[in-house]
């Protein structure tokens, strides 16, 4: 029975493994949605699909006459420091914080960067 | 056993002269009736229709309508023998005592009696409603069997319980013509007469007591009733209409000194898919969308403000029904999982039901009836109902939805969505209770109510109003169960008073 494990067939097999890797991350990068930058991306980047939260920010911003898109950035990048969106919101529900968007209830923290996230899609 | 009596073989020009004339057999005169049954009082019982439909005695109850849009006048009630009973859907639930308070906040309201008052009668009301073991609230330590109440936060909003009226193979809740017809028969000082219409609530000269009652049939023949006392038991809409078309020695009509009677009409709105209830792990136990069956009774649970969330919050009473599952759109979806992910939880199997509601709305001294000029086939003037309803109504309700969709967020058990905004959004499709209340509402002032505490017309010293129109305020209850309990109150008092 021949040996299969031969230093060439693993290196064979590393290369394949290296390659499919590869294909995999950089199509994901090259695949990846763009979008066009704005000043609170890295609030953006929390949310799980911008897309989505964008359709439901729309709401936020119809019912919203002023929304000042820095100034709420800065509060929710204060809101952000220590916490995670997981802790933010936790904290907006329990203590009484939630806004509409669509006839939703959200948490105040979300419903926000939903309108950040329509704000940048605008 | 006696038979009842077929007012239209009465001679005209007959005088009956009973200790008490009940005026209406639907289930506060069937109760009131009853309850009497071993006392030695005479009792009258005139009740409009015979014991079953009848077109031509159901067209008494036309009316005319004016403003918000609201039912037509003779499609809430039925008049023969069981009266509304013979179409309620068998909803009991007990009033908080919030709902008896005067409330800073809330023009029109205290009752001068409290919750404490009726309690004591609750459980023979509830045994007249055939309502089986008395649960309702403390219903959750069993149902637990079937699946956990939903998780909500802390808050305003919690699961509370509705109870039903027995159902008997193919009969629906309690009728109460068909099932205390023989209980009727067997009291001897009982006159029941079928087909008798009260036209007119006769003052005596000095307008401070009913000396006689007339009395007609649809086939023209007229009789009086001179009883000692009188329980006026027609529903809210019917008594109004007696006392104010009986004018002919006071001209506001009975007891329409200070000009109340008719006034503060209410009913119970019930607006269809007020919200969309998202319940993230998929799973609600079944006792919220329809009735169980467990421990010798019949539940189903809603979710209802609290007391305190009331008072904090200035808001007025709701029950919130859990009813059909419904699809999420593609928005929806994206709101389902956006939420989701944000607060930390899967989504995957989430699942949606419309909820429906019954609101309590703020007291209206305008939501009012008058008489209008067109007559009924008996003579009498017809009633015109002067709508309105509030956009602060649907205000409360709101406010209170959004606090359960608060309180799921904080569980993280589930979402919500509001579906009304505009005052045409809740018009449109609105849906009523069919619960009369206000016409003739209770009050100690004599300048604010019709009736005293103990059912009786301030400015007549022997008669009583029992009827849903003694409410002041109106809560978000069903009222039938509270209503029998009111009466069996004043079964009591007529007892000590009349004897």
């Amino acid at each position: 029975m021949k040996d299969v494990f031969t230093r060439r067939n693993i290196l064979i097999g590393a290369g394949g493994v290296a390659a499919v890797a590869g294909a995999v991350v950089g199509g994901r990068y090259v695949f990846r949605k763009r979008y066009a930058p704005s000043p609170y991306d890295d609030l953006l980047a929390k949310l799980n699909d911008r897309d989505a939260a964008a359709q439901l920010g729309e709401s936020v911003l119809a019912d919203s006459d002023d929304f000042d898109a820095k100034a709420v950035a800065d509060d929710v990048r204060a809101r952000l420091q220590n916490k995670t969106l997981v802790q933010a919101t936790a904290v907006d529900a329990g203590e009484g914080r939630v806004m509409e968007a669509g006839g939703w209830i959200l948490p105040e923290t979300l419903a926000l960067l939903c309108a950040l996230a329509a704000k940048a899609a605008s | 056993m006696s038979a009842f009596i077929d007012a239209r073989n009465v001679p005209s020009g007959t005088v009956l002269e009973p200790d008490l004339a009940i005026i209406g057999g639907g289930p506060v005169g069937i109760s009131l009736a009853l309850s009497l049954a071993n006392t030695p009082l005479h009792v009258a019982l005139l009740e409009s229709g015979g014991m079953t439909f009848d077109s031509k005695t159901q067209a008494l109850y036309e009316g005319a309508r004016v403003g918000a849009p609201y039912l037509t006048l003779e499609a809430s009630r039925l008049r023969y023998l069981g009266g509304s009973s013979n179409h309620w859907g068998g909803w009991c639930r007990p009033m908080d005592a919030i709902d008896f308070e005067e409330r800073s906040w809330l023009p029109y309201s205290g009752w001068p009696i409290t919750k404490k008052d009726i309690d004591k009668y609750f459980a023979r009301a509830h045994a007249l409603c055939e309502g089986g073991t008395l649960l309702y609230d403390r219903a959750g330590k069993y149902a637990s069997e079937m699946g956990p109440a939903i998780a909500l936060g802390d808050g305003g909003v919690t699961t509370r319980w509705f109870q039903f009226s027995k159902m008997r193979g193919s009969m629906l809740p309690t009728h109460f013509g068909d099932r205390y017809a023989d209980d009727l028969k067997r009291i001897p000082r009982l006159q029941v007469y079928l087909h008798a219409n009260a036209t007119r609530l006769g003052l005596n000269a000095g307008g401070k007591n009913i000396d006689e009652i007339d009395v007609a049939t649809l086939t023209g023949r007229k009789f009086k009733v001179k009883p000692k006392a009188v329980v006026l038991a027609t529903g809210a809409v019917e008594a109004a209409r007696l006392m104010l078309a009986s004018n002919d020695v006071v001209t506001a009509g009975v007891g329409n000194e200070h000009d109340l009677v008719g006034r503060f009409f209410a009913d119970h709105p019930i607006p269809r898919d007020t919200a969309t209830l998202v319940i993230f792990d998929g799973k609600l136990s079944p006792y919220y969308t329809e009735q169980q069956t467990f421990r010798g009774a019949i539940l189903r649970a809603g979710l209802f403000p609290s007391e305190a969330f009331r008072r904090a919050n200035a808001v007025m009473g709701s029950s919130i029904t859990i009813e059909n599952r419904v699809d999420l759109d593609d928005l929806a979806s994206a709101a389902v999982a956006t939420t989701a992910a944000a607060i930390g939880v899967d989504a995957g199997d989430a699942i949606a039901f419309s909820l429906g509601c019954g609101m309590e709305v703020t007291p209206d001294p305008e939501r009012r009836f008058t008489l209008d000029t067109d007559k009924d086939a008996l003579g009498m003037p017809k009633l015109k109902l002067h709508m309105r309803i509030a956009d602060s109504d649907f205000a409360h309700f709101r406010q209170t939805l959004k606090e359960l969709g608060r309180q799921l967020l904080e569980s993280r058990a589930g979402m919500l969505r509001l579906n009304l905004k505009t005052r045409e959004d809740w018009l449109d499709g609105l849906d009523w209770g069919n619960h009369h209340m206000g016409t003739t509402r209770m009050h100690a002032d004599p300048r604010k109510g019709v009736v005293n505490a103990n059912l009786l017309v301030h400015s007549v010293a022997n008669l009583y109003v029992a009827g849903t129109g003694v409410y002041p305020t109106y809560g978000a209850a069903n009222p039938t169960i509270n209503l029998i309990a009111l009466v069996l109150r004043l079964a009591d008092h007529l007892k000590g008073g009349l004897r």
